[in-house]
């Protein structure tokens, strides 16, 4: 916990030096340096929680003298995952963003590094956080901390509207937890999440109602649909570094609480299991629908962001099942593998932010119609962005592949049971669906922004990047391939950590569970071989190639000798079949005139259902108008009757007794 | 895994590998048999691959590495697959838990590869069978996991050596035989799709906005196309060799029993395309994903069949 702390304190440290360094360059250089080694302190503790094999708890309590009791601060391994993750992922995020903000000269950029360090700490005190109060301050803290890094380029009307719509959307969560802490809290003797966890099992309808507001309150955070309509403004407006962050991190508290709560209430009965993977299921073929018909490409990832809370829902949703139908085995490795996709996901999509991040300020540009050809003029970019997008897609030998087996060998299994379970392996070619479309879409941003030819000026003249933008997003995609290659770095603990969730001790180990482990040893020789495959084939190329005459020339187009740019296939081109089999579903809206077709994406629920009713909303508001006038004798009079109203009441009732 | 096995099991590998190209001819010579036509002979792919393998290669000044990656990617992920798939009838070379998953997807880093080096060319033609091909491919990966998710409900298998390897689906053949015949055809019709046969896509045609396969292609030569035109007739194979080794369990016969099974079988497919591509036309392209949703839906009832 000390260092735990000591991390804590230079992420704190680091904010005061780069809000009072006047010289920026200086203080830019402190901001890094004490961001990567709070980070690198901080994931101590938490590697040494996950790592040990016991679900050892550090705990740090503050003075009972506070509100709500104790303050109480801990790491088990459920939180241990999450700060490896966010200390990962923020490390390396703040690095990229000193080189991001340097591009743009009108905005300071000293607000934006303040503001992510301290959101840095504020996530991490959430997911330590053992106690209501601790825990509801703390989310208060990122909630405001990350609308106002949505804000960072307050100077454009997307990022106002990106974070009125966040600090709503995240509000009404919050209310949510309100309604579901109260309700968990009247049981038991204190505040603390032990006492929560250990307090007389509350009767089933309480409990229904917690775990429905859990799925209301957290899963605003997480985004999953229909709540997840907050989420692609905020991640296309706010600086790139912080979607890396809000993606990878942010949206995984929502799955943190959620994951909290089971561990509170006890395993979750089978209708939320159910819910859960509906709800993964939906939001993953959505997520990645939407994605396809995105032209913007920050946006596009955010929807991709949707879809992998939806596979990680999946996962959990899995082990909740598991849980609740009597197979620990299957519980493990459900909520293994949610844990583990966190993790992973948190890896491959700050690759891809960060990378779309260096394609945005090379070129001013985020619209993939007028990208192309970047991969000769960015080279470096494109390698990390390719590694990450073979991750998301999850094709051996990366990490993506590994938990989304793991996800997928937990609902294969789910049909081996005798009880309703089985009818949970129909979710199998749902994810494999999810698989191929996702597939299809990152197929559309890779050969759409990077290879082929320039679409425009902006992506022609694009430049190097330089190591601050390069280097960040090649190291992920190094350790992307490091747990794709060898699983079993990272598998038993993420099992020991669903283990904790599921509420079941991994010692000695579930057989099931431990049978999935060791398939990922085999993925380490799948890798191997797979690499062999390739040089054997590339050395037997080469060889050949020698004896025949190589040549260059025009790229074939149908014996035309004047290709351009304008003749290549576009992003909306390329996606349209797909989104045609979807119809209505796909959210494209079409303008059709006499010499004029143009396309383009809306989101469903928030320009469908949201706006719509939130104007609803307003009307009915202004209705209400009349009742504010702004005179005080007005105000006074409203008071007094209220006042003489509850008068009245206690009179009723005690003349009712 | 003791050193006779693995030796016969390389050497089943290797026959496959060599027998391969052999599958397309059969396919091409059933169709000038049934429309009565000379035709090209049996073996024409061994040639023609010999041929390809002389001549030079012209590289597009658009391409990047992408480009030159495709026929190692897409050979080495064919190559992969078919280590992962019992080809002597009981057991691969490399098996695990949930290996059927790894099958899908290294197949699927294959395209991958495969399709950006279609968009590295800049050439529109090649986006368009991209988009097509990541299309259906996405439509047909539905089909193959309802057809994995019905096979492992029947076995209570997790890797495809236990699937098609062990006694279970012998047992299945016998206990539900309508289930297994159903996600027999089911497999055929997205074999069919997978691999770029009629009536999803024409190998024969000339016209580059008809083809899908043949127009991803478009601009490798050389032995580069060689590599890919081979791994798409391993694919083939591999993908029918996996079709036949459903439709007819043979894990407890001999060794020579169970390869001469997995010719025919192989041989058989090869009829069976031929026939299609003699007796029906390609499919207008709105058409191909209620193809595929049919080719589905037979190993959905499957499941269901089981799952009951």
């Amino acid at each position: 916990m000390i260092l735990l702390l000591g991390g804590l304190s230079l992420l704190v440290a680091a904010a005061v030096g780069v809000i009072s360094m006047r010289n920026q360059q200086r203080g830019n250089a402190v901001f890094a340096t004490l961001v990567v080694a709070g980070c690198g302190l901080g994931m101590v503790p938490a590697v040494q929680v996950l790592y040990s094999g016991t679900a050892r708890t550090v705990v740090l309590v503050l003075g009972s003298t506070l509100p709500g009791g104790d303050w109480i601060f801990g790491i088990d391994p459920l939180s241990a995952v999450f700060l490896i993750a966010l200390f990962g992922v923020g490390a390396v995020a703040a690095v990229y963003g000193v080189g991001y903000m340097a591009f743009d000269s009108r905005t300071p950029a000293w607000p934006c590094h303040a503001l992510f360090a301290l959101e840095l700490v504020a996530l991490a005190l959430v997911v330590c956080a053992q106690a209501i109060m601790p825990f509801m301050g703390a989310w208060e803290l990122m909630a405001i901390g990350s609308m106002l890094l949505i804000l960072t380029e307050y100077r454009h009307a997307d990022a106002r509207r990106a974070g009125l719509i966040y600090i709503v959307a995240t509000h009404v969560g919050t209310l949510a937890l309100f309604a579901m802490f109260a309700l968990l809290a009247r049981t038991s003797s204190d505040w603390s999440f032990s006492a929560l966890a250990t307090g007389t099992t509350s009767p089933s309808n309480a409990r229904i109602a917690v775990l429905s507001l859990a799925l209301v309150g957290f899963g605003v955070k997480a985004g999953f649909v229909p709540l997840h309509f907050w989420l692609p403004p905020a991640h296309a407006a706010a600086p790139s570094h912080v979607s890396a962050l809000f993606s990878g991190v942010l949206i995984k508290v929502g799955i943190y609480g959620l994951l909290r709560v089971v561990t509170l209430v006890g395993p979750p009965p089978a209708w939320w299991g159910w819910l859960v993977l509906g709800l993964g299921l939906s939001s993953a073929v959505l997520g990645v629908l939407w994605a396809l018909a995105q032209h913007d490409i920050k946006r596009l990832l955010a929807y991709h962001s949707v879809e992998n809370i939806g596979i990680i829902l999946m996962g959990m949703g899995a082990g909740a099942l598991g849980s609740a139908y009597g197979h620990p085995s299957l519980a493990i490795l459900g909520y293994g593998a949610a844990l583990l996709h966190t993790l992973n996901h948190a890896l491959f999509k700050s690759i891809l932010f960060l990378g779309a991040g260096a394609v945005y300020r090379l070129t001013g540009t985020r619209n993939m119609e007028e990208l192309g050809g970047l991969a000769r003029r960015m080279p470096l970019t494109w390698l990390a962005f390719a590694v990450g997008s073979a991750a998301i897609i999850g094709v051996p030998p990366l990490n993506g592949f590994v938990s989304e087996w793991l996800v997928f060998q937990t609902l294969f299994r789910a049909g081996f049971s005798a009880d309703a379970l089985r009818i949970a392996v129909l979710a199998v070619p749902g994810l494999a669906l999810v698989g191929g479309l996702a597939l299809a879409c990152f197929v559309k941003v890779g050969g759409v922004v990077f290879l082929g030819t320039p679409r425009s000026s902006r992506a022609l003249t694009a430049s190097r990047p330089g190591l601050l933008l390069d280097g960040p997003p090649l190291v992920l995609a190094a350790v992307c391939l490091l747990i794709g290659c060898l699983p079993m770095l990272v598998l038993p603990p993420m099992l020991i950590a669903g283990g904790f969730v599921a509420g079941v001790p991994l010692l000695p180990p579930e057989a099931g569970a431990m049978a999935a482990a060791v398939g990922a040893k085999q993925i380490s020789i799948l890798a191997a071989v797979l690499a062999l495959a390739a040089a054997g084939i590339w050395l037997i190329g080469q060889r050949l190639h020698r004896t025949v005459p190589v040549r260059q020339s025009e790229t074939w187009s149908g014996a035309y000798q004047l290709p351009s740019a304008r003749m290549q296939y576009t992003a909306s081109s390329f996606a349209a079949p797909l989104l045609e089999i979807f119809g209505r579903l796909s959210g494209v809206r079409t303008h059709r005139g006499a010499s004029v077709f143009h396309s383009e994406p809306v989101d469903l629920i928030l320009d469908g259902v949201v706006v719509p009713w939130w104007a609803v909303i307003e009307r009915a508001a202004l209705r209400l108008r009349p009742l504010q006038q702004g005179r005080l004798s007005r105000y006074l009079m409203y008071v007094i009757s209220t006042v003489v109203a509850l008068l009245a009441y206690l009179l009723v009732r005690a003349g009712g007794r | 895994m003791p050193a006779p096995e693995f030796m016969m099991r390389t050497a089943t590998l290797v026959f496959v590998m060599m027998l391969a190209p052999l599958i397309p001819g059969i396919a091409s010579r059933t169709r000038s048999i049934l429309t009565a036509r000379r035709g090209a002979p049996v073996w024409q792919l061994y040639p023609d691959l010999w041929k390809l393998l002389r001549r030079g290669t012209v590289y597009s000044r658009t391409t990047t590495v992408v480009f030159r990656l495709v026929p190692i990617a897409l050979l080495a992920s064919v190559v992969v697959a078919a280590l992962m798939l019992p080809l002597d009838g009981r057991a691969a070379m490399l098996r695990f838990s949930g290996d059927v998953v790894a099958f899908a997807y290294v197949l699927a880093l294959g395209r991958f590869v495969l399709v950006l080096g279609a968009l590295d060319t800049g050439s529109s033609f090649e986006g368009m069978g991209a988009s097509r091909e990541v299309t259906f491919a996405a439509l047909v990966e539905f089909g193959f996991f309802i057809a994995l998710a019905s096979l492992s409900v029947a076995t209570h298998e997790l890797s495809l050596s236990g699937m098609l390897g062990s006694p279970a689906l012998a047992l299945t053949w016998s206990s539900s035989a309508p289930a297994v015949i159903m996600i027999v055809a089911g497999l055929f019709v997205l074999l069919l799709a997978e691999c770029s046969r009629s009536p999803v896509d024409d190998p024969a045609t000339h016209l580059e906005l008809t083809m899908i396969h043949e127009v991803i292609v478009l601009d490798h030569s050389g032995p580069d196309l060689a590599m890919i035109l081979y791994a798409s007739a391993l694919k083939l194979s591999v993908i029918g060799a996996l079709l036949a080794r459903v439709a007819m369990p043979a894990a407890e016969l001999s060794y020579a029993m169970r390869l001469g099974v997995l010719v025919a079988g192989l041989f058989a497919i090869g009829v069976g395309i031929g026939v299609v591509e003699s007796a029906m036309a390609r499919l207008r392209l709105p058409k191909v994903p209620l193809y595929i949703a049919g080719g589905s839906a037979l190993p959905a009832f499957a499941l269901i069949l089981l799952l009951q």
